[in-house]
């Protein structure tokens, strides 16, 4: 678990430019926000279901609606600040540009996959209105949740490009890694 | 290609991602879809793509692991590694290395509102280290101690390795953490007398504190009952039915959040930092997860899974000899990879292996047990070089400790694991014994 690890941001420039790191942190403290109101109406529901005997309706659906926006709006601040985990155990004696190298390759297959869920994501939502998909119980549509997760997703895919030209940019000075 | 041979080739190529610093997520997503796509067409690949994504993250029983990680954010806010310890030390600090056995307890209890070994070994750290560092403890029990203990924080419940492993192993999470309490308190008794031991060889290293009076004692002791509170309500309200686990996740992450805010004294920027811990931690978890599943879901089409372990019952090996060299591979792998991408990477293959071999107990029994191993397992991996993060972590607090001391500091720990590890390989009753007397 990473939460405490020493931050993996190199010590020179920030891996991203300060007009992407705002809406980075916005949609950090937007996931945020939903995640603390999911516990709060979870923690609501059960009060609620054990002493007048009735949850909130659609609890469930509601989690399901609110882990999703919470899951997408966290990974542009995770890839940004490079928390996700990497193995560099037969990569640490190589040397400063080569590294900054590797970090450009795995940015830029992020890159690639993060741009390709988001272009399918963007039909399954479109599909998602079309068929009119709603929740269970309280007939929510489902493709209203898109309208912060395909923003999410491209900040995602905004995040990889500035940290993939960041590596580039180091491993073209040459900066330690 | 057959279908063994294109699984087989997804993970060299997988490796061989990884080995290059690759993220690990992105590695397994990469490797999926691209191998998804050649094996089974372009066409069913984008149509899959279309929402696969989506239903991934709005999982209900997914949802339990964001609120425990916010669960254990808010408890490294809720300033109670201090009254932990203070009670701990009250009871052992008399004896000789009794602080570092504090230390110990401290992380045990401190495990039972946070799921994270790291946040564990660093929260107790905080408070155990310049109280120790005062005592004149060496640099190597002190560090050592913290960073063993720290890894008590994933294996005594709420812990998210083990929800993890619940999920993808199809286990009831409850179950899980009712079976991980008897190996948890094993594991900090272990490593007291480990302490004990360490101390007995090396008498100045963990030198006798004044005994603490009753008044003490009672006085500390009084300070803890929130944390016995929430851990009970949490789990028993799950064992017992009474929630869901993502509703007991939510009621433990709002409890701890009123020691945070009542306790603590946390305020709105502890909160944005608890809520920035959150997002880092669960956005690094959730694209190893996404990886995970559609790497697996690749891996289905070509049914490697079913014919690996087909060829595994069949061969007759001896399932211990298949358990045995599991648990070494994961010895193995936690030289070079952190435990959860690790779990997350070999449980989908390795459960309905050890779900088809015969211990001579209930298929269901004998997940939970392999659940359990498996996540001491890999804990092992966090205090043994070369990727010993609790190490790293605990030693880049004490700034006058040497690294090579630090990793010389938990050498009596590692003894300890393996002894308990034999242990639970050789007496399943230990692990399983509390999930059948309350099943």
């Amino acid at each position: 678990m990473t939460n405490d690890l020493p931050d993996q941001t190199e010590g020179g420039a920030p891996r991203a430019p300060r007009w992407l790191a705002l809406p980075v942190r916005v949609f950090a403290g937007i996931g945020g926000a939903v995640l603390l109101a999911m516990m709060l109406m979870t923690v609501a529901s059960v009060v609620l279901r054990g002493t007048l005997g009735r949850p909130i309706a659609g609890d469930f659906e509601l989690v399901e609606l609110a882990s999703a926006i919470v899951i997408f709006c966290f990974l542009p601040i995770c890839q940004m600040e490079g928390g996700n985990v990497v193995v560099d155990f037969f990569t640490t004696s190589a040397s400063a540009r080569v590294q900054h190298l590797l970090e450009a390759l795995g940015d830029l297959l992020y890159l690639a996959l993060a741009a390709l869920l988001l272009w399918r994501s963007w039909h399954g939502a479109v599909e998602m209105r079309m068929y009119d998909e709603q929740t269970m119980v309280l007939r929510l549509p489902v493709w209203w949740s898109f309208a912060i997760i395909l923003p999410a997703m491209a900040l995602l895919v905004a995040t990889c490009t500035a940290t993939l030209a960041h590596h580039l940019r180091a491993a073209v000075r040459g900066e330690r890694a | 290609m057959t279908g063994i041979a294109a699984g087989l080739t997804g993970f060299a190529v997988l490796l061989a991602l990884m080995a290059i610093r690759v993220p690990i997520g992105v590695a397994m997503l990469g490797v999926g879809i691209g191998g998804y796509g050649l094996y089974t067409g372009v066409t069913p690949l984008l149509a899959f793509l279309k929402t696969s994504t989506y239903y991934q993250f709005s999982t209900y029983s997914l949802s339990v692991i964001p609120l425990f990680v916010l669960m254990g954010e808010f408890a490294t806010k809720a300033g109670l590694s201090r009254a932990l310890f203070r009670t701990a030390a009250a009871f052992l600090g008399h004896r000789p290395g009794g602080l570092a056995m504090a230390s110990i307890g401290g992380c045990a209890a401190f495990g039972a509102i946070c799921g994270s070994s790291l946040a564990t070994a660093a929260t107790m750290a905080q408070v155990a280290l310049p109280e120790m560092r005062r005592y004149n403890y060496s640099g190597a029990l002190s560090t050592g101690s913290l960073a063993a203990g720290g890894t008590l924080g994933i294996l005594i419940p709420p812990s998210v390795i083990l929800v993890l492993y619940a999920l993808m192993a199809e286990q009831n999470i409850a179950k899980m953490f009712m079976a991980a309490i008897v190996p948890g308190v094993l594991a900090a008794i272990g490593y007291m007398i480990a302490v004990a031991v360490f101390v007995r060889r090396n008498p100045g290293a963990g030198p006798a504190a004044p005994r603490a009076s009753w008044a003490e004692k009672l006085a500390a002791l009084r300070e803890t009952w929130s944390i016995i509170l929430i851990f009970g309500l949490v789990i028993t309200g799950m064992y017992r039915g009474w929630f869901t686990p993502t509703e007991a996740a939510a009621i433990g992450a709002f409890g701890t959040l009123v020691l945070a805010v009542l306790h603590g004294g946390m305020r709105l920027s502890g909160l944005v930092e608890c809520i920035r811990g959150t997002a880092r931690t669960t956005g690094m978890i959730f694209l190893i997860l996404l990886g995970a599943e559609t790497f697996n879901a690749f891996l289905a089409q070509t049914q490697t899974p079913m014919l690996a372990a087909n060829m595994i019952s069949t061969s007759g090996l001896s399932p211990m000899l298949v358990l045995l060299a599991m648990l070494l591979l994961y010895m193995l792998l936690g030289c070079v990879m952190d435990s959860m991408s690790m779990l997350l990477l070999t449980i989908p293959i390795f459960y309905p292996i050890i779900g088809g071999l015969d211990f001579g107990m209930p298929r269901e029994d004998t997940l939970i047990w392999f659940g359990i191993l498996a996540v001491v397992v890999v804990e092992v991996g966090l205090i043994t070089p070369p990727v010993g993060m609790n190490v790293f972590v605990i030693n880049g607090m004490a700034r006058d400790v040497r690294m090579a001391e630090s990793f010389r500091g938990v050498m009596p720990f590692l003894v300890s694991d393996i002894i308990r590890i034999a242990l639970l390989i050789l007496f399943p009753v230990v692990t399983l014994g509390v999930v059948r007397l309350l099943g």
